[in-house]
C-alpha cells in the first residue's frame, strides 16, 4: 500500500520536524538539571550550590542540583550520558572523574563520545605538604629520600584515582620514583593522617593549608604560578608537563548530541555569569578562584588529560 | 579559656540567632519526618541561605536544621515504623509497638526528652573537654579504627536478641550484602554480575526501609483489624515517674553516644544500636524490649544525639569534617571566611565557643518546639488503618526513590522487605545484619590502609608504632570475655 507508506513517512517526517523545531525554539523552556556525580557537602557540592543560585539569572530558567554519588562518579556520569541530548541535563564534574575513570573501569559510556565541554568554571591547584616538624625542609630533600628508599616513604592521598592521588603519583613518577601510596576517604582524613604522623607527605589545597597555620609546610605547588614565597612550582623543580593534568578542573559537560543552539546558549550563559558580582563574591569566600575557560577552549585540554591519565594508569598498574 | 567561653556565650544570645535557629529546627523536623529526605539533603539545599547571613545566624540556622532533622527522623520511626534516617532505625523496635498500644504520645515525648538530654549533655561535655577529645580523635588512625569496628560488630552479634549463632549468621549476611559493588579501595567489581546498576553497591536507606518498614506493613496487613475506636488514640502524656524510670537508660546511652562520637568514622547509627543493646542487657526484664518498652525508645534516641557534640571536635579544632553533616557545616564556615582549624582556634576561640553554645541553644529550642508539635504528629495514629497501611507503603517507596533517584533501589527495597518479613517470622534479629552492612566497608578500608602503612610487616608495625591499638585489643578482649561470662551466668543451673 503505497499511500499508507507515504502517509507514515509523511507523519514521521512531520513529527521529526516538529520535535526538532520544538527543541530549537526557545531553549531553555524548562528547568535545567545539573547532575553532580559526588556526594553532599564536598567542595564540588559547594561550587554547584553557587552556580545553581546564580546561573538561572543568565539562563532564564531554574537550575536543579541533583546529587548522584557512587562508584567514583560513574553513577552520576552514566545517568547524564543516558539522559536525552536536549540540553536539559548538564553534568558538573571534574577532570579525574571525566578523563581518568575510562582507564580504570568498565564504563557503560565513552566520556569523549558522550560529552562535550560547556565550560571550565575554575580550577584548584594542590601543593605538596609535610608536617612542620618533618625532616624534609625542601622538595629536593623529599625527592632524594623517596628515590633512596621509595617504599619507606608514605604518601597519604584522598582516595584511589582521586584529586590528590593522581597529581601526587604523576609528580613522583615525573621525578622517577614512587612512594607507598596510602588511600584515605577524602581530603580531611588524609590531612588528619598527615598531622597524626601516620603518613610522611600529602597534598592539599591552599585554603586548607591556610587553616592549618604553622602545622604544615608546603614544599611544591602543582600550578603554573607560585602560591607561596620560596616554594617552587612543578616546572621550577624540573618536573615538566604537569600543569594541565595535575590540577583539578571543575567542568560542566553536556551530551555531545545536544542541538548546537542549546549548547551555544549554555556556553554563553556561563560566560555571562563570570561578570556577576554575587558569583565572584561567593566563589572568593569559598576560597575558589574564578579562572574560567570556555568549553571549546577546554576540549583539547580534556583530550590531553585523557592521554596522560592513560599513561599514568599503565605505569602504576604495570600493564 | 573562661573569658573566651563567656564572650562566646554573649555572642550567640541575640534574638536573630535564636529566631533563625528555631526556623531551622522547624524545617529540620519537617524534612526529617519525611522518609528518604535526609538531614544532609536538607542542609545541602539550605546551605546557600547561610551564605547571605551573618556567621552567627547562618551557622546556627544550619545547626537547627541538623538537630531538627535527627529528631524528625524518629517521628515516622515511632508512628509508622518507617525509619526516616539511619540513626532512627533502632527506634523502630519499640516505637511502633508503643504506638499500637495507644502510647504514641508517650513514645514521642520520650524520644524528644532523651534526644534533648543526650544532645545537651554531650554538647556541654564537648565545650568543657574540647582539648582532650581532640587528642583522642587524633590517636585514632586506621589500625585503631579497624579494631574498634571489629569490636562493634562482635558486640552487636553477641548481644542481639536470640542465640549468638543467629546473630553471627546475620552479621555475615550483612557483610556480604555490603560487598556488592565496586570495592572502595581499588575499584574492583564484586558480585555485580556485570550489572552496572549494582556497581554503586546497595545503599543503606533502601536496605533499612526494606528491612524495617516493609515487614511492619506486611504484618499490619496480616493482623485482624480491631474495631474498637478509642476516644484518644494517641494516649496520655509521659508522666514524671516514667521519665525518671528511664533516667538511668538515658544517662548510659548518653555516655555511650558521646564515647562513640569521639571516635571519628563510627557515627550515630552504631551509637543508637549500641545504646539499645546496652539498655536491653541492663534491663531487669529484657523480654519487654521490642514489645513497646519506653526504655527502648529512650536508649537509641539519647545515644544517637549524644554523638553530635564530640563529632564537631575534629571539625572545629583541625578543620577536618568527620561526616557529611560536618562537611556541610565546614562549607558554611568557609563561605563566611571562617576556616576552622588550629589557626581559627588560636585567633578566634570565642567564635568557636559561640557556635558550640548555639548547639546548646538549639537543643533547648528543640525541647520547646518538640513539645508544641508532638500533639499534631501524635494525631497520625488516629488515621484508620485502611488508609494508614497503604500510605505507609507509599512513604516507604517514595522515600526510597527520592533519596537518589535510582530505580535499582526500589528492587533492593522490595527484596530486603520480603527478606525482613521472613526473618521476623523465623525470629532472626536483623540488627546484626545492618551493623555488618554498615561497618564492613569502613573496616575493610581501615585494614587495607593499615596493610599499606605496615608495608608487609603487620605485627611489627602494630607492636612498634601503634601502642593504642594494642591497648584497645586488650580492652576489647576483656570486654567480650565479660559479656560471654555474663551470658553464660544465668543459664547455669543453680547448685543447691
Amino acid at each position: 500500500m503505497p499511500f499508507k507508506t507515504f502517509a507514515k513517512g509523511l507523519a514521521a517526517g512531520l513529527l521529526a520536524a516538529v520535535a526538532a523545531t520544538a527543541a530549537l525554539a526557545d531553549y531553555p523552556e524548562k528547568p535545567v538539571t545539573m547532575i553532580i556525580p559526588l556526594g553532599a557537602g564536598g567542595s564540588h557540592d559547594l561550587n554547584a550550590r553557587v552556580i545553581a543560585s546564580v546561573l538561572p539569572t543568565y539562563l532564564g530558567q531554574p537550575v536543579i542540583v541533583q546529587l548522584m554519588p557512587g562508584s567514583a562518579g560513574q553513577i552520576g556520569t552514566s545517568a547524564a550520558a543516558e539522559a536525552p541530548a536536549d540540553g536539559y541535563t548538564i553534568l558538573f564534574t571534574q577532570n579525574f572523574i571525566d578523563q581518568l575513570q575510562q582507564h580504570v573501569a568498565e564504563l557503560p559510556y565513552d566520556p569523549n563520545e558522550a560529552f562535550v565541554a560547556v565550560a571550565r568554571t575554575n580550577f584548584a591547584a594542590p601543593s605538596v605538604i609535610v608536617r612542620s616538624d618533618s625532616e624534609f625542609a625542601t622538595m629536593d630533600a623529599l625527592l632524594a629520600s623517596a628515590k633512596a628508599d621509595p617504599g619507606a616513604m608514605t604518601f597519604g592521598h584522598s582516595g584511589n584515582w582521586g584529586a590528590f592521588m593522581v597529581p601526587g603519583a604523576m609528580m613522583f613518577n615525573a621525578a622517577g620514583t614512587m612512594p607507598t601510596l596510602v588511600p584515605h576517604k577524602g581530603g580531611g582524613p588524609a590531612m588528619q593522617a598527615l598531622l597524626a604522623g601516620d603518613v610522611d607527605v600529602s597534598l592539599a589545597f591552599d585554603s586548607v593549608i591556610a587553616s592549618q597555620g604553622d602545622a604544615v609546610r608546603p614544599l611544591l605547588t602543582l600550578d603554573r604560578e607560585a602560591h607561596y614565597e620560596g616554594v617552587p612550582t612543578a616546572a621550577e623543580a624540573g618536573l615538566e608537563g604537569l600543569e594541565d593534568t595535575s590540577i583539578m578542573h571543575r567542568v560542566v559537560l553536556v551530551h555531545r548530541d545536544t542541538p548546537p543552539e542549546a549548547l551555544d546558549k549554555l556556553r554563553a550563559a556561563f560566560v555571562a555569569m563570570q561578570e556577576d558580582k554575587t558569583y565572584q563574591k561567593l566563589l572568593s569566600s569559598l576560597g575558589e578562584n574564578a579562572a574560567f575557560m570556555g568549553g571549546a577552549e577546554y576540549e583539547p585540554v580534556r583530550a590531553a588529560q585523557g592521554e596522560a591519565y592513560g599513561t599514568l594508569v599503565r605505569t602504576l598498574t604495570g600493564q | 579559656m573562661w573569658a573566651e567561653l563567656f564572650s562566646g556565650l554573649e555572642m550567640v544570645l541575640r534574638p536573630d540567632t535564636v529566631a533563625m535557629t528555631a526556623a531551622g529546627l522547624l524545617l529540620g523536623i519537617a524534612v526529617g519526618s519525611l522518609p528518604g529526605f535526609t538531614t544532609v539533603m536538607a542542609m545541602a539545599v539550605l546551605l546557600p541561605i547561610s551564605f547571605f547571613l551573618d556567621p552567627l545566624v547562618g551557622i546556627p540556622f544550619l545547626i537547627g536544621v541538623y538537630k531538627g532533622g535527627i529528631y524528625g527522623g524518629s517521628i515516622p520511626a515511632i508512628l509508622i515504623g518507617v525509619p526516616g534516617t539511619g540513626a532512627s532505625v533502632a527506634t523502630t523496635y519499640d516505637g511502633p509497638a508503643l504506638a499500637r498500644k495507644g502510647k504514641s504520645k508517650k513514645a514521642l515525648e520520650m524520644a524528644l526528652y532523651a534526644s534533648v538530654f543526650g544532645d545537651t549533655a554531650s554538647s556541654l561535655l564537648t565545650i568543657l573537654m574540647i582539648g582532650p577529645i581532640a587528642l583522642v580523635a587524633m590517636r585514632i588512625g586506621p589500625p585503631e579504627l579497624a579494631v574498634v569496628l571489629a569490636a562493634a560488630m562482635a558486640i552487636i552479634a553477641v548481644t542481639a536478641s536470640g542465640p549468638a549463632r543467629k546473630g553471627i549468621l546475620m552479621l555475615g549476611l550483612g557483610c556480604f550484602v555490603a560487598l556488592v559493588g565496586q570495592d572502595p579501595v581499588h575499584g574492583v567489581n564484586r558480585f555485580t554480575f556485570d550489572l552496572f546498576a549494582l556497581q554503586a553497591g546497595i545503599d543503606l536507606l533502601p536496605l533499612i526501609i526494606g528491612l524495617f518498614a516493609i515487614p511492619e506493613i506486611l504484618l499490619a496487613v496480616e493482623g485482624k483489624p480491631k474495631a474498637t475506636p478509642v476516644a484518644r488514640p494517641e494516649g496520655e502524656s509521659l508522666t514524671m515517674a516514667e521519665l525518671r524510670a528511664s533516667g538511668r537508660t538515658i544517662l548510659r546511652s548518653t555516655a555511650i553516644g558521646a564515647g562513640i562520637g569521639a571516635i571519628p568514622g563510627v557515627g550515630q547509627v552504631v551509637a543508637a544500636f549500641m545504646g539499645y543493646a546496652a539498655a536491653r542487657r541492663a534491663a531487669r526484664d529484657p523480654s519487654t524490649f521490642g514489645h513497646g518498652d519506653l526504655d527502648g525508645v529512650a536508649a537509641p534516641e539519647a545515644a544517637n544525639n549524644a554523638v553530635n557534640g564530640p563529632t564537631m571536635v575534629p571539625l572545629l579544632t583541625l578543620g577536618i569534617p568527620g561526616d557529611n553533616v560536618t562537611a556541610i557545616l565546614l562549607g558554611a564556615f568557609v563561605a563566611q571566611g571562617l576556616r576552622p582549624g588550629p589557626q581559627l582556634f588560636a585567633t578566634d576561640a570565642a567564635t568557636i565557643y559561640a557556635l558550640l553554645f548555639s548547639m546548646v541553644i538549639a537543643c533547648i529550642l528543640l525541647l520547646v518546639l518538640g513539645r508544641l508539635t508532638i500533639p499534631l504528629f501524635a494525631k497520625v495514629v488516629a488515621i484508620p488503618r485502611a488508609y494508614m497501611v497503604p500510605l505507609t507503603l507509599v512513604f516507604a517507596v517514595a522515600g526510597t526513590y527520592v533519596y537518589r533517584s535510582n530505580p535499582m533501589d526500589l528492587v533492593v527495597l522490595m527484596g530486603f522487605g520480603l527478606f525482613g518479613y521472613a526473618a521476623r517470622k523465623m525470629a532472626f534479629d536483623v540488627t546484626p545484619m545492618v551493623m555488618g552492612f554498615l561497618l564492613i566497608g569502613p573496616f575493610e578500608y581501615a585494614v587495607s590502609q593499615t596493610l599499606s602503612l605496615s608495608r608487609g610487616d603487620l605485627v611489627g608495625y602494630v607492636v612498634a608504632e601503634r601502642p593504642v591499638t594494642l591497648i584497645l585489643l586488650a580492652l576489647i578482649a576483656a570486654g567480650l570475655a565479660f559479656i560471654a561470662l555474663r551470658r553464660r551466668g544465668p543459664r547455669t543451673p543453680v547448685q543447691t
